[in-house]
Protein backbone atom coordinates (compact mmCIF):
# COMPACT_ATOMS: atom_id res chain seq x y z
CA UNK A 1 0.00 0.00 0.00
CA UNK A 2 3.21 2.44 1.29
CA UNK A 3 4.99 1.92 -2.35
CA UNK A 4 1.33 2.19 -4.25
CA UNK A 5 0.26 5.26 -2.84
CA UNK A 6 3.54 7.09 -3.39
CA UNK A 7 3.49 5.69 -6.92
CA UNK A 8 -0.07 7.52 -7.17
CA UNK A 9 0.77 10.68 -6.01
CA UNK A 10 3.57 11.14 -8.47
CA UNK A 11 0.80 10.49 -11.17
CA UNK A 12 1.30 6.94 -12.17
CA UNK A 13 -1.60 4.37 -12.61
CA UNK A 14 -0.87 1.65 -10.21
CA UNK A 15 -2.84 -1.33 -9.04
CA UNK A 16 -2.71 -3.87 -6.18
CA UNK A 17 -3.30 -7.11 -6.49
CA UNK A 18 -4.19 -8.59 -3.08
CA UNK A 19 -4.49 -12.58 -2.20
CA UNK A 20 -6.42 -11.80 1.06
CA UNK A 21 -10.18 -10.61 1.04
CA UNK A 22 -8.50 -7.51 2.65
CA UNK A 23 -5.65 -4.76 2.35
CA UNK A 24 -3.26 -4.69 5.31
CA UNK A 25 -1.50 -7.58 5.17
CA UNK A 26 -0.53 -9.13 9.03
CA UNK A 27 -1.24 -6.02 10.81
CA UNK A 28 -4.72 -7.01 10.88
CA UNK A 29 -4.04 -9.33 13.59
CA UNK A 30 -1.12 -7.54 15.46
CA UNK A 31 -4.02 -5.69 17.60
CA UNK A 32 -0.96 -4.57 19.75
CA UNK A 33 0.09 -0.70 20.02
CA UNK A 34 3.58 0.94 19.26
CA UNK A 35 3.35 0.86 15.12
CA UNK A 36 4.16 3.99 13.37
CA UNK A 37 6.29 5.79 15.63
CA UNK A 38 8.76 6.99 13.13
CA UNK A 39 6.14 8.06 10.71
CA UNK A 40 3.31 9.64 12.32
CA UNK A 41 5.17 10.22 15.45
CA UNK A 42 2.01 8.02 18.02
CA UNK A 43 1.88 4.72 18.98
CA UNK A 44 -0.57 3.14 17.17
CA UNK A 45 -1.91 -0.47 16.81
CA UNK A 46 -1.51 -2.89 13.68
CA UNK A 47 -5.02 -2.12 12.05
CA UNK A 48 -5.05 1.47 12.78
CA UNK A 49 -1.12 2.02 11.11
CA UNK A 50 -2.93 -0.22 8.32
CA UNK A 51 -6.49 1.33 8.09
CA UNK A 52 -4.65 4.98 7.78
CA UNK A 53 -2.84 3.63 4.53
CA UNK A 54 -6.32 2.17 3.06
CA UNK A 55 -7.84 5.87 3.49
CA UNK A 56 -4.70 6.92 1.43
CA UNK A 57 -5.30 4.12 -1.18
CA UNK A 58 -9.07 4.70 -1.30
CA UNK A 59 -8.92 8.38 -1.91
CA UNK A 60 -5.73 8.59 -4.35
CA UNK A 61 -8.94 5.64 -6.43
CA UNK A 62 -5.86 3.41 -6.69
CA UNK A 63 -7.70 -0.01 -8.34
CA UNK A 64 -7.26 -3.10 -5.55
CA UNK A 65 -7.83 -6.18 -6.72
CA UNK A 66 -8.89 -8.71 -4.00
CA UNK A 67 -9.06 -12.54 -3.49
CA UNK A 68 -6.62 -12.40 -6.36
CA UNK A 69 -4.11 -15.13 -6.55
CA UNK A 70 -1.31 -14.54 -8.85
CA UNK A 71 -1.00 -17.59 -11.34
CA UNK A 72 2.27 -16.30 -13.23
CA UNK A 73 4.11 -13.57 -13.54
CA UNK A 74 6.29 -12.93 -17.21
CA UNK A 75 8.83 -10.49 -16.29
CA UNK A 76 10.95 -11.02 -19.38
CA UNK A 77 10.29 -8.21 -21.75
CA UNK A 78 9.84 -4.94 -21.15
CA UNK A 79 5.98 -5.09 -21.27
CA UNK A 80 5.37 -7.59 -17.71
CA UNK A 81 2.15 -9.98 -17.82
CA UNK A 82 0.73 -11.11 -14.69
CA UNK A 83 -2.16 -13.84 -15.26
CA UNK A 84 -4.30 -13.40 -11.93
CA UNK A 85 -6.99 -15.51 -10.61
CA UNK A 86 -10.30 -14.44 -8.52
CA UNK A 87 -13.76 -14.93 -8.18
CA UNK A 88 -14.19 -12.55 -11.05
CA UNK A 89 -12.43 -15.29 -13.16
CA UNK A 90 -8.61 -15.64 -14.86
CA UNK A 91 -7.29 -12.08 -15.68
CA UNK A 92 -4.16 -11.19 -17.06
CA UNK A 93 -2.79 -7.37 -16.40
CA UNK A 94 0.13 -5.56 -18.21
CA UNK A 95 2.43 -3.72 -16.58
CA UNK A 96 5.54 -1.76 -17.37
CA UNK A 97 7.13 -2.70 -13.66
CA UNK A 98 6.12 -4.95 -10.19
CA UNK A 99 6.86 -4.44 -6.90
CA UNK A 100 6.42 -7.51 -4.77
CA UNK A 101 5.71 -7.23 -1.10
CA UNK A 102 4.55 -10.45 -0.25
CA UNK A 103 5.91 -10.57 3.22
CA UNK A 104 7.76 -13.27 5.18
CA UNK A 105 6.57 -16.68 6.25
CA UNK A 106 6.86 -18.36 10.13
CA UNK A 107 9.12 -20.56 10.97
CA UNK A 108 8.11 -24.02 12.35
CA UNK A 109 9.11 -27.02 14.12
CA UNK A 110 10.56 -29.29 11.50
CA UNK A 111 13.08 -26.41 10.40
CA UNK A 112 14.71 -25.92 14.30
CA UNK A 113 15.22 -29.89 14.46
CA UNK A 114 12.67 -30.33 17.42
CA UNK A 115 11.56 -34.45 17.57
CA UNK A 116 8.73 -36.05 18.88
CA UNK A 117 5.54 -36.92 18.18
CA UNK A 118 2.81 -34.92 15.86
CA UNK A 119 0.27 -34.85 17.76
CA UNK A 120 -2.55 -31.76 17.57
CA UNK A 121 -1.98 -29.04 19.23
CA UNK A 122 1.12 -27.20 17.44
CA UNK A 123 0.84 -24.09 16.32
CA UNK A 124 3.07 -21.09 15.18
CA UNK A 125 2.98 -17.25 16.88
CA UNK A 126 1.19 -16.15 13.78
CA UNK A 127 -1.03 -18.57 13.63
CA UNK A 128 -2.55 -18.41 17.65
CA UNK A 129 -2.31 -14.31 17.15
CA UNK A 130 -4.98 -14.90 14.31
CA UNK A 131 -7.05 -17.32 16.10
CA UNK A 132 -7.01 -15.51 19.20
CA UNK A 133 -7.28 -11.59 17.76
CA UNK A 134 -9.52 -12.09 14.98
CA UNK A 135 -11.96 -15.44 15.81
CA UNK A 136 -11.59 -15.02 19.57
CA UNK A 137 -10.32 -18.96 19.92
CA UNK A 138 -7.91 -19.91 22.49
CA UNK A 139 -6.07 -22.82 21.10
CA UNK A 140 -5.47 -24.21 24.71
CA UNK A 141 -5.26 -23.18 28.38
CA UNK A 142 -1.96 -24.74 29.31
CA UNK A 143 0.28 -23.65 26.77
CA UNK A 144 4.47 -23.53 25.77
CA UNK A 145 6.09 -20.83 23.72
CA UNK A 146 8.91 -21.78 21.82
CA UNK A 147 11.22 -18.42 21.25
CA UNK A 148 11.78 -15.28 22.86
CA UNK A 149 11.76 -12.91 19.77
CA UNK A 150 8.89 -10.22 19.75
CA UNK A 151 5.60 -12.33 18.55
CA UNK A 152 6.28 -14.57 21.05
CA UNK A 153 6.31 -12.53 23.64
CA UNK A 154 3.35 -10.73 22.47
CA UNK A 155 1.32 -13.32 21.85
CA UNK A 156 2.59 -14.26 25.21
CA UNK A 157 0.68 -11.32 26.38
CA UNK A 158 -2.34 -11.72 24.77
CA UNK A 159 -3.00 -15.75 26.06
CA UNK A 160 -2.50 -14.52 29.41
CA UNK A 161 -4.80 -11.62 29.33
CA UNK A 162 -7.73 -13.62 27.20
CA UNK A 163 -7.30 -16.58 29.78
CA UNK A 164 -4.71 -19.40 29.60
CA UNK A 165 -4.02 -21.14 32.30
CA UNK A 166 -0.42 -21.60 32.30
CA UNK A 167 2.12 -20.02 30.22
CA UNK A 168 5.74 -20.65 30.01
CA UNK A 169 8.47 -19.21 27.78
CA UNK A 170 11.35 -20.73 26.86
CA UNK A 171 13.98 -19.88 24.23
CA UNK A 172 17.98 -20.78 23.87
CA UNK A 173 19.49 -17.21 24.22
CA UNK A 174 20.51 -16.05 27.91
CA UNK A 175 17.16 -13.36 27.67
CA UNK A 176 14.84 -12.91 25.39
CA UNK A 177 15.55 -11.99 21.91
CA UNK A 178 13.11 -9.76 20.79
CA UNK A 179 12.68 -5.96 22.01
CA UNK A 180 13.34 -5.01 25.65
CA UNK A 181 10.15 -3.13 25.45
CA UNK A 182 8.00 -6.67 24.60
CA UNK A 183 9.90 -8.34 27.22
CA UNK A 184 9.10 -5.34 30.28
CA UNK A 185 5.66 -5.04 28.77
CA UNK A 186 4.60 -8.53 27.82
CA UNK A 187 6.01 -11.19 30.15
CA UNK A 188 8.02 -9.12 32.90
CA UNK A 189 4.52 -6.90 33.80
CA UNK A 190 2.69 -10.04 34.11
CA UNK A 191 5.18 -12.24 35.98
CA UNK A 192 4.85 -14.92 33.11
CA UNK A 193 7.27 -17.46 33.98
CA UNK A 194 10.45 -18.03 31.02
CA UNK A 195 13.53 -20.25 31.04
CA UNK A 196 15.99 -18.88 29.31
CA UNK A 197 18.49 -21.40 27.64
CA UNK A 198 16.41 -24.43 27.00
CA UNK A 199 14.83 -25.51 24.20
CA UNK A 200 12.29 -28.70 23.38
CA UNK A 201 13.78 -31.73 23.08
CA UNK A 202 10.85 -33.57 21.68
CA UNK A 203 7.07 -33.06 21.59
CA UNK A 204 5.10 -35.83 23.19
CA UNK A 205 1.30 -36.69 22.82
CA UNK A 206 -0.65 -38.71 20.67
CA UNK A 207 -3.42 -37.25 19.70
CA UNK A 208 -3.12 -33.79 21.90
CA UNK A 209 0.09 -32.47 22.99
CA UNK A 210 0.47 -33.57 26.43
CA UNK A 211 3.62 -31.63 26.97
CA UNK A 212 7.22 -31.33 26.20
CA UNK A 213 10.42 -32.52 26.84
CA UNK A 214 12.97 -29.67 27.57
CA UNK A 215 16.81 -29.47 27.97
CA UNK A 216 18.81 -27.52 28.65
CA UNK A 217 21.48 -25.76 26.61
CA UNK A 218 25.06 -24.07 26.98
CA UNK A 219 26.32 -20.85 25.45
CA UNK A 220 26.64 -22.11 21.87
CA UNK A 221 23.31 -23.61 22.29
CA UNK A 222 24.28 -27.28 22.64
CA UNK A 223 22.13 -29.56 24.71
CA UNK A 224 23.40 -30.79 27.98
CA UNK A 225 23.07 -34.43 28.55
CA UNK A 226 21.28 -35.47 32.00
CA UNK A 227 19.21 -31.57 32.17
CA UNK A 228 16.28 -33.42 29.97
CA UNK A 229 12.42 -32.57 31.94
CA UNK A 230 9.07 -33.04 31.19
CA UNK A 231 7.25 -30.03 31.09
CA UNK A 232 3.08 -30.77 30.73
CA UNK A 233 0.87 -28.65 28.64
CA UNK A 234 -1.26 -29.15 26.32
CA UNK A 235 -0.22 -26.65 22.99
CA UNK A 236 3.13 -25.80 22.15
CA UNK A 237 3.36 -22.06 20.05
CA UNK A 238 6.35 -21.67 18.20
CA UNK A 239 7.89 -18.25 17.74
CA UNK A 240 10.88 -18.88 16.27
CA UNK A 241 11.48 -16.83 13.44
CA UNK A 242 10.67 -15.22 10.37
CA UNK A 243 11.95 -16.06 6.84
CA UNK A 244 11.32 -13.30 3.55
CA UNK A 245 8.77 -15.46 1.29
CA UNK A 246 10.91 -15.43 -1.89
CA UNK A 247 10.10 -18.15 -4.03
CA UNK A 248 8.24 -16.38 -6.21
CA UNK A 249 11.01 -13.77 -7.14
CA UNK A 250 13.22 -17.08 -7.32
CA UNK A 251 11.33 -18.29 -9.83
CA UNK A 252 11.44 -15.74 -12.03
CA UNK A 253 15.07 -15.57 -11.73
CA UNK A 254 16.11 -12.93 -9.08
CA UNK A 255 18.54 -13.55 -7.13
CA UNK A 256 18.13 -14.67 -3.53
CA UNK A 257 20.57 -13.45 -0.86
CA UNK A 258 21.58 -16.78 1.61
CA UNK A 259 22.12 -14.20 4.63
CA UNK A 260 18.46 -11.89 4.28
CA UNK A 261 17.03 -15.13 2.47
CA UNK A 262 15.39 -12.36 0.52
CA UNK A 263 16.09 -10.99 -2.90
CA UNK A 264 19.32 -9.16 -3.64
CA UNK A 265 18.40 -5.50 -4.17
CA UNK A 266 19.92 -2.48 -5.58
CA UNK A 267 19.37 1.35 -3.22
CA UNK A 268 15.95 1.43 -4.79
CA UNK A 269 15.18 -1.94 -3.92
CA UNK A 270 15.37 -3.57 -7.37
CA UNK A 271 15.97 -7.03 -7.88
CA UNK A 272 18.17 -8.91 -10.32
CA UNK A 273 15.01 -9.01 -12.65
CA UNK A 274 14.78 -5.24 -14.66
CA UNK A 275 12.16 -3.79 -13.79
CA UNK A 276 10.76 -5.89 -11.05
CA UNK A 277 11.02 -4.55 -7.56
CA UNK A 278 10.73 -5.98 -3.99
CA UNK A 279 9.58 -4.30 -0.77
CA UNK A 280 9.21 -5.02 2.96
CA UNK A 281 9.35 -7.98 4.88
CA UNK A 282 10.05 -9.71 1.79
CA UNK A 283 13.31 -8.29 1.38
CA UNK A 284 14.36 -8.59 5.05
CA UNK A 285 12.86 -8.62 8.12
CA UNK A 286 12.11 -5.15 9.86
CA UNK A 287 11.14 -4.74 13.27
CA UNK A 288 9.85 -1.37 12.56
CA UNK A 289 6.47 -1.05 10.38
CA UNK A 290 8.08 2.19 10.05
CA UNK A 291 11.12 1.30 7.93
CA UNK A 292 9.27 -1.67 6.26
CA UNK A 293 7.03 1.47 4.88
CA UNK A 294 10.51 3.46 4.08
CA UNK A 295 11.65 0.40 1.78
CA UNK A 296 8.18 0.91 -0.42
CA UNK A 297 8.58 4.38 -0.45
CA UNK A 298 12.39 3.68 -1.85
CA UNK A 299 11.13 0.94 -4.15
CA UNK A 300 8.08 3.45 -5.14
CA UNK A 301 11.11 6.07 -6.48
CA UNK A 302 12.82 2.89 -8.24
CA UNK A 303 10.16 3.01 -10.66
CA UNK A 304 9.79 6.14 -11.34
CA UNK A 305 13.70 6.12 -12.10
CA UNK A 306 13.12 2.89 -13.91
CA UNK A 307 10.04 4.33 -15.63
CA UNK A 308 12.26 7.57 -16.67
CA UNK A 309 14.63 5.86 -17.44
CA UNK A 310 17.01 8.00 -15.24
CA UNK A 311 20.59 7.11 -15.92
CA UNK A 312 23.01 4.24 -14.03
CA UNK A 313 25.99 4.52 -12.62
CA UNK A 314 28.65 3.63 -15.36
CA UNK A 315 30.28 0.87 -13.25
CA UNK A 316 27.88 -0.14 -10.43
CA UNK A 317 29.00 -0.99 -6.49
CA UNK A 318 29.05 -4.07 -4.59
CA UNK A 319 27.68 -3.42 -0.95
CA UNK A 320 29.47 -6.14 1.19
CA UNK A 321 28.56 -7.15 4.65
CA UNK A 322 31.63 -7.44 7.04
CA UNK A 323 32.09 -10.34 9.39
CA UNK A 324 30.11 -8.39 12.16
CA UNK A 325 26.94 -8.50 10.07
CA UNK A 326 24.18 -11.09 9.73
CA UNK A 327 22.93 -9.38 6.69
CA UNK A 328 22.64 -5.84 5.22
CA UNK A 329 20.58 -4.53 2.35
CA UNK A 330 21.18 -2.85 -0.36
CA UNK A 331 23.53 -5.57 -2.29
CA UNK A 332 24.54 -2.92 -5.09
CA UNK A 333 24.70 0.72 -5.98
CA UNK A 334 23.54 1.29 -9.79
CA UNK A 335 21.82 4.76 -9.87
CA UNK A 336 23.41 8.22 -10.56
CA UNK A 337 21.29 10.00 -7.61
CA UNK A 338 21.81 12.75 -5.25
CA UNK A 339 19.99 10.96 -1.76
CA UNK A 340 22.21 9.90 0.50
CA UNK A 341 22.11 5.74 0.04
CA UNK A 342 19.55 4.04 2.90
CA UNK A 343 21.49 0.94 4.33
CA UNK A 344 19.45 -1.54 6.59
CA UNK A 345 21.67 -3.73 8.37
CA UNK A 346 21.53 -6.76 11.32
CA UNK A 347 24.47 -6.72 13.89
CA UNK A 348 26.10 -10.04 14.93
CA UNK A 349 27.43 -8.56 18.12
CA UNK A 350 25.91 -6.82 21.16
CA UNK A 351 27.03 -3.35 23.15
CA UNK A 352 28.71 0.56 22.00
CA UNK A 353 29.65 0.03 18.42
CA UNK A 354 30.93 2.06 15.36
CA UNK A 355 29.45 0.98 11.88
CA UNK A 356 31.61 1.31 9.22
CA UNK A 357 31.66 1.52 5.80
CA UNK A 358 35.29 0.82 3.80
CA UNK A 359 36.05 0.75 0.40
CA UNK A 360 37.14 -2.60 -1.33
CA UNK A 361 41.07 -1.74 -0.35
CA UNK A 362 40.08 -1.25 3.60
CA UNK A 363 40.16 2.10 3.76
CA UNK A 364 37.32 3.79 6.09
CA UNK A 365 35.08 5.82 4.08
CA UNK A 366 32.76 7.02 6.70
CA UNK A 367 31.14 5.87 10.10
CA UNK A 368 28.35 6.00 11.95
CA UNK A 369 28.95 5.94 16.32
CA UNK A 370 25.51 3.92 18.57
CA UNK A 371 25.48 3.84 21.83
CA UNK A 372 24.27 0.24 21.63
CA UNK A 373 23.68 -2.43 18.87
CA UNK A 374 22.14 -5.62 19.39
CA UNK A 375 20.96 -8.50 16.71
CA UNK A 376 17.37 -7.73 17.57
CA UNK A 377 17.28 -4.06 16.54
CA UNK A 378 18.00 -3.54 12.59
CA UNK A 379 20.48 -0.61 11.92
CA UNK A 380 19.66 1.98 9.48
CA UNK A 381 22.29 4.18 8.09
CA UNK A 382 22.50 6.77 5.15
CA UNK A 383 25.62 6.80 3.35
CA UNK A 384 26.64 10.32 1.33
CA UNK A 385 27.17 9.54 -1.85
CA UNK A 386 30.19 11.85 -1.99
CA UNK A 387 31.88 9.08 -0.41
CA UNK A 388 31.52 6.56 -2.68
CA UNK A 389 32.69 7.83 -6.09
CA UNK A 390 35.27 6.28 -6.39
CA UNK A 391 34.81 2.75 -5.16
CA UNK A 392 33.67 -0.04 -7.03
CA UNK A 393 33.19 -1.86 -3.91
CA UNK A 394 32.21 -0.95 -0.12
CA UNK A 395 31.94 -2.96 2.72
CA UNK A 396 29.45 -2.36 5.78
CA UNK A 397 30.65 -3.73 8.98
CA UNK A 398 30.39 -3.25 13.15
CA UNK A 399 33.27 -2.40 15.29
CA UNK A 400 32.56 -3.27 18.86
CA UNK A 401 33.99 0.10 21.01
CA UNK B 1 9.43 -0.98 55.37
CA UNK B 2 10.76 -0.63 51.88
CA UNK B 3 9.72 -2.64 48.54
CA UNK B 4 11.60 -3.48 45.92
CA UNK B 5 10.56 -3.60 42.08
CA UNK B 6 12.95 -4.55 39.19
CA UNK B 7 12.02 -3.44 35.64
CA UNK B 8 13.69 -3.55 32.57
CA UNK B 9 14.36 -0.21 30.95
CA UNK B 10 12.08 0.34 27.44
CA UNK B 11 13.44 4.05 26.83
CA UNK B 12 16.43 2.72 24.52
CA UNK B 13 17.47 -0.55 22.75
CA UNK B 14 20.15 -1.34 25.39
CA UNK B 15 17.30 -2.65 27.99
CA UNK B 16 19.08 -1.69 31.47
CA UNK B 17 18.10 -4.34 34.54
CA UNK B 18 16.50 -1.79 36.73
CA UNK B 19 15.86 -1.68 40.16
CA UNK B 20 14.29 0.30 42.43
CA UNK B 21 13.81 0.63 46.16
CA UNK B 22 10.87 2.51 47.21
CA UNK B 23 11.26 3.39 51.36
CA UNK B 24 7.98 5.64 52.17
CA UNK B 25 8.72 9.10 49.80
CA UNK B 26 12.13 7.61 49.14
CA UNK B 27 12.91 6.18 45.61
CA UNK B 28 16.41 4.78 44.83
CA UNK B 29 17.30 3.51 41.37
CA UNK B 30 19.88 1.33 40.23
CA UNK B 31 21.00 -0.73 37.39
CA UNK B 32 20.81 2.23 35.33
CA UNK B 33 23.68 3.46 32.86
CA UNK B 34 21.79 6.85 31.79
CA UNK B 35 19.35 9.64 33.43
CA UNK B 36 16.90 8.43 31.03
CA UNK B 37 16.83 4.85 33.34
CA UNK B 38 16.88 6.59 36.22
CA UNK B 39 13.95 8.78 35.16
CA UNK B 40 12.38 5.35 33.57
CA UNK B 41 12.59 3.76 36.93
CA UNK B 42 11.22 6.29 39.24
CA UNK B 43 7.91 6.78 36.82
CA UNK B 44 7.71 3.22 36.64
CA UNK B 45 6.88 3.41 40.29
CA UNK B 46 5.33 6.68 40.68
CA UNK B 47 2.90 6.23 38.04
CA UNK B 48 3.06 3.33 35.61
CA UNK B 49 0.86 2.93 32.61
CA UNK B 50 0.08 0.95 29.72
CA UNK B 51 -1.97 0.93 26.96
CA UNK B 52 -4.08 -2.19 26.78
CA UNK B 53 -5.86 -3.75 23.71
CA UNK B 54 -7.70 -6.57 23.43
CA UNK B 55 -11.09 -7.54 21.37
CA UNK B 56 -14.50 -7.21 21.64
CA UNK B 57 -17.70 -9.43 20.40
CA UNK B 58 -19.06 -7.81 17.51
CA UNK B 59 -22.45 -9.40 15.04
CA UNK B 60 -23.02 -9.49 11.40
CA UNK B 61 -19.12 -8.73 10.46
CA UNK B 62 -16.64 -10.62 8.78
CA UNK B 63 -14.91 -11.68 11.47
CA UNK B 64 -16.45 -12.67 15.26
CA UNK B 65 -14.05 -10.08 17.10
CA UNK B 66 -13.43 -6.66 17.07
CA UNK B 67 -9.91 -5.10 17.85
CA UNK B 68 -10.06 -2.41 20.64
CA UNK B 69 -7.98 -0.42 22.74
CA UNK B 70 -7.60 2.20 25.24
CA UNK B 71 -7.97 5.33 23.83
CA UNK B 72 -4.98 6.52 26.17
CA UNK B 73 -2.53 4.36 28.65
CA UNK B 74 -4.10 3.27 31.82
CA UNK B 75 -2.45 2.38 34.99
CA UNK B 76 -0.83 -0.53 35.26
CA UNK B 77 -2.82 -2.22 37.95
CA UNK B 78 -5.98 -1.53 35.99
CA UNK B 79 -4.94 -4.07 33.26
CA UNK B 80 -6.70 -6.79 34.05
CA UNK B 81 -10.18 -4.62 35.06
CA UNK B 82 -10.11 -2.89 31.76
CA UNK B 83 -9.70 -6.89 30.13
CA UNK B 84 -12.50 -7.86 32.57
CA UNK B 85 -14.88 -4.88 31.42
CA UNK B 86 -14.45 -5.89 28.03
CA UNK B 87 -15.55 -9.44 28.85
CA UNK B 88 -19.55 -10.05 27.71
CA UNK B 89 -19.47 -6.13 26.15
CA UNK B 90 -20.84 -7.37 22.08
CA UNK B 91 -21.19 -4.88 19.68
CA UNK B 92 -23.10 -4.72 16.05
CA UNK B 93 -21.30 -3.47 12.57
CA UNK B 94 -20.99 -1.64 11.05
CA UNK B 95 -18.32 -0.20 13.83
CA UNK B 96 -15.79 2.78 12.32
CA UNK B 97 -12.14 3.15 12.99
CA UNK B 98 -11.66 5.61 16.53
CA UNK B 99 -15.30 4.93 17.54
CA UNK B 100 -15.54 4.53 21.40
CA UNK B 101 -16.80 1.19 21.93
CA UNK B 102 -16.99 1.56 25.98
CA UNK B 103 -17.03 4.79 27.43
CA UNK B 104 -14.80 5.18 30.76
CA UNK B 105 -13.93 1.72 31.31
CA UNK B 106 -13.73 0.49 34.35
CA UNK B 107 -13.51 3.79 35.76
CA UNK B 108 -10.51 4.72 34.45
CA UNK B 109 -11.96 8.10 33.08
CA UNK B 110 -10.26 6.40 29.54
CA UNK B 111 -12.29 5.23 26.90
CA UNK B 112 -11.91 1.94 24.57
CA UNK B 113 -12.06 2.68 21.05
CA UNK B 114 -12.32 0.33 17.86
CA UNK B 115 -9.08 -0.41 16.03
CA UNK B 116 -10.81 -0.82 12.37
CA UNK B 117 -13.78 0.18 10.91
CA UNK B 118 -15.75 -3.33 10.73
CA UNK B 119 -18.46 -3.48 7.85
CA UNK B 120 -21.73 -5.01 8.53
CA UNK B 121 -22.23 -8.24 5.86
CA UNK B 122 -25.03 -10.54 4.78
Amino acid sequence: MAAAVRLAEKGYDVAIIERKEELGGILDQCIHDGFGTKIFGTALSGPEFAGSFMERVEKLGISVRLNAYVKSVDAGGGIKKITTVSPEGVDVIKTKSIIYAIGCRERHQFEIKMGGTRPAGVYTAGMVQRLVNLYGILPGRNILIVGGGDVGMIVARHLHLEGAESIMVVFPEEFFAGLPRNAQQCILDFGIPYRPRTIVKEIVGRERVEGAVLVRVDERWNPIPGTEEFYPCDTVVLSVGLIPYAKKLADLGAEIDPRTRGPAVNEFFETTVSGVFAAGNLVQIFDYVDDAVESAYLAAEGVEKFLRGDAKLEKRIIVKAGENVRSLTPHRIEWEDEKPVVAFLRPALEGRAWITVSDGDGQLLKKFFRQYVRPSTLERVEIPREILQDADEVVIDVRGL
Amino acid sequence: MSEVYEFLCIRCPKGCRLRVVVDGDDIAVTGYECLEGKKYGEEEVRNPKRMVTSTVRILGAKYPRLPVRTAEPVPKDRILDVIAALRGVVVRAPVRRGQVIVENVAGTGVDVIAERDMEAVG
